[in-house]
């Protein structure tokens, strides 16, 4: 019989699963799945949302018949499966879930649609059911060799900025992924900002993200891939469930529609944690305009790079810190020709605004501030990550948070606004202060006040 | 639980003009022994009063639903449209397996391209959605039982109620 791994496209749903089950008294029935789960060579998940007649009958007779279509060439595959167990949590519960989740958030329909359990069944037996089918379409390359050359281009990067920028290119190069972000989760576990990205109009740094929040967000918080193959269906049967919804009065819990940060006509997306020693870095995530653009092989190719990235960037972080001490630099005499530059900072969340122009909050505000402090009272222009690290005027959440990624952010930000002050890496482990007028620092300590202009959406609320 | 066959036809104009276009079908049946299997079926027909519904298979994709329908004539019949996923399954326990009559291979004909050009704008490839109801028209045969049950399985929370006459 076909091994279920060499088909598990067809467990993809992007053509509906169709069930057939049979009650006790010998009545059979078929359902439609919305969902089902590649789980292991001999094992499928499908979710169970409602109680209805199909699970009141696997309850009663185990056996159901699965058939299942391959998404690109419409080969079909007849399954007999058994009922066996409903997981309610653990990875693979949490996976379907969040999967569910991501498409019901995406629509508004967090709380309405939402996954009871994972039903696993075993496969007993799969045939192929006769019937002509077109080639399927030619493989885009060889992943693995793909994902060797981004193995060793990142094994060679030593620092945190080019290895985000490196891990953003090889997806575009190798694996013909255009649009691309990394996020880091902040220190308060609550949120992600943007760090890299590659393929959008805007480079969108800083922009946050909560946690359980899209497709990102959910991957974050259920620490697991997401993979939306089919968006257009996929937003079709939540919107189709929604339409029954209102229509039978249970409107409750219905949320305003999340607009997905992004492609604004993304039909594919994959949001992969990076993890690394046990703990979530932040996600790395893909999208594409195309249908079915990420296969299962994209997924476990995007599980791997971000299982580099993650241990890399962890090293990074700790291993950009120079031993030595800071060279005593010259003071630089402050720039004094030209209007000086307002640069408020509010005590309140750390954010920074040069000339009323909002430029970043949290920590990266709090760097900011306390190195323009240092110029403006003694003329430094020469910073050592190290010493920011241990600077008790900069609240880092804890002693493992990302200060590089903090410092690619601030960094990034400068640059995108155009700021009058730039900071540029100097040497491993150094930085370098750049300011090109004159500064008058105002620090505020009462709240910020709500006339000031709108925050950005991407700086809307939370500590980066 | 009452399995006479209802005075009215269970299927209404409006659900008669549903189940012969650009739907999805799918057939379940049960074994002897309770094991379910499942087909697609390639068109239907329905009978002038509506009370018979005859649904065209191709034998070779489907040797288990035939034996079942020999056996013991229980038959679960599921229409589905993929764009808007109104579904309605009927039951019904007097299958048979029939020949095909004049017409009915024009009328796979016409049913596979109906189905195809709902799929494609949805997204679909044309040589996948052919595929899916592919099958050599020679070896079409026909399932006709009468429908005693409705059931609407749009999914969301009316899923699985029955539908009455006049009921969508």
């Amino acid at each position: 019989m076909p091994r279920l791994d060499l088909i598990r496209e067809c467990l993809e749903g992007t053509i509906p699963a169709m069930m057939a089950t049979c009650a006790s008294d010998g009545t059979p029935n078929i359902a439609y799945l919305s969902q089902s789960e590649f789980v292991d060579e001999r094992h499928v998940a499908l979710s169970y949302q409602f109680f209805n007649t199909t699970r009141r009958n696997v309850l009663e007779n185990p056996h159901a018949r699965l058939i299942v279509t391959h998404p690109l060439n419409g080969e079909r595959f007849r399954m007999l499966i058994r009922y066996l167990r409903t997981e309610t949590d653990g990875p693979l519960f949490e996976r379907m879930r969040a999967k569910l989740a991501g498409i019901a958030s995406h629509t508004g329909m967090s709380g309405v649609f939402r996954l009871l359990g994972s039903d696993i069944y075993e496969v007993l037996d799969i045939e192929r059911v006769p019937g002509q089918v077109a080639a399927p379409p030619a493989p885009r390359r060889n992943l693995l060799a793909a994902l060797r050359v981004c193995v060793e281009r990142l094994a060679a990067c030593t620092e945190l900025d080019g290895l985000l920028n490196t891990a953003l290119h090889c997806l575009e190069a190798q694996f013909d992924i255009h649009h691309t972000m990394v996020l880091m989760l902040d220190g308060s576990g609550t949120r992600l900002y943007t760090v890299a990205s590659r393929g959008y109009e805007t480079s969108g740094i800083g922009a946050e993200i909560a946690l359980g929040q899209g497709v990102i967000g959910v991957a974050a918080r259920e620490g697991t891939p997401i993979r939306i193959g089919h968006m257009t269906l996929d937003t079709a049967y939540s919107r189709a469930i929604r339409a029954a919804t209102l229509e039978s009065g249970f409107t409750d819990g219905l949320e305003t529609e999340i607009p997905l940060p992004g492609l604004p006509e993304s039909r594919s997306q994959l949001a992969v944690p990076i993890k690394t020693c046990g703990r979530l870095l932040g996600v790395l995530y893909v999208e594409s305009a195309q249908d079915l653009r990420f296969s299962y092989d994209d997924e476990d190719l995007l599980v791997t790079l971000a299982g580099q990235l993650g241990a890399a960037a962890m090293q990074l972080n700790h291993g950009g810190d120079t031993a030595e001490p800071v060279e005593s630099s010259v003071p630089l005499p402050a720039p004094t020709s030209g209007p000086p530059a307002v640069i408020r900072h509010y005590a309140e969340n750390d954010s920074i605004f040069i000339d009323d122009d909002y430029l970043i909050k949290g920590v990266a505000g709090s760097i900011l501030w306390t190195l323009l402090t240092d110029f403006v009272a003694r003329g430094r222009h020469s910073f050592s990550n190290r010493e920011l690290r241990v600077d008790p005027r900069i609240c880092l959440p804890d002693v493992s948070d990302n200060l590089e990624a903090r410092l690619i952010l601030l960094r990034r930000r400068l640059i995108d606004r155009d700021a009058c002050v730039q900071l540029d890496k100097a040497g491993r482990g150094h930085l370098q202060l750049t300011v090109r007028r004159p500064l008058q620092l105002v620090d505020v300590i009462e709240n910020l006040p709500h006339t000031r202009p709108p925050l950005t959406a991407s700086t809307a609320s939370g500590r980066p | 639980m009452d399995h006479q066959t209802p005075t009215y036809p269970l299927i209404d104009p409006d659900a008669a003009l549903f189940i012969s276009g650009a739907v999805s079908i799918s057939i379940g049946t049960r074994s002897a022994d309770m094991l379910p299997n499942l087909t697609r079926a390639v068109g239907c027909r329905l009978s002038p009063d509506r009370s018979r519904l005859h649904l065209l298979i191709s034998r070779e994709q489907s040797a288990a639903v035939l034996t079942d329908i020999a056996d013991n004539r229980e038959i679960a019949v599921v229409f589905s449209q993929p764009s808007t996923h109104r579904t309605v399954q009927y039951k019904g326990r007097d299958a048979r397996i029939e020949t095909t009559v004049d017409g009915d291979h024009d009328r796979v004909r016409r049913y596979r391209d109906a189905f195809v050009g709902e799929l494609v704008p949805l997204g679909y490839s044309e040589h996948a959605a052919r595929a899916v109801v592919d099958c050599r028209l020679d070896d079409v045969v026909v399932i006709a039982f009468s429908p005693e049950k409705a059931f609407n399985q749009t999914p969301g929370p009316q899923a699985g109620l029955p539908l009455g006459p006049g009921a969508r």
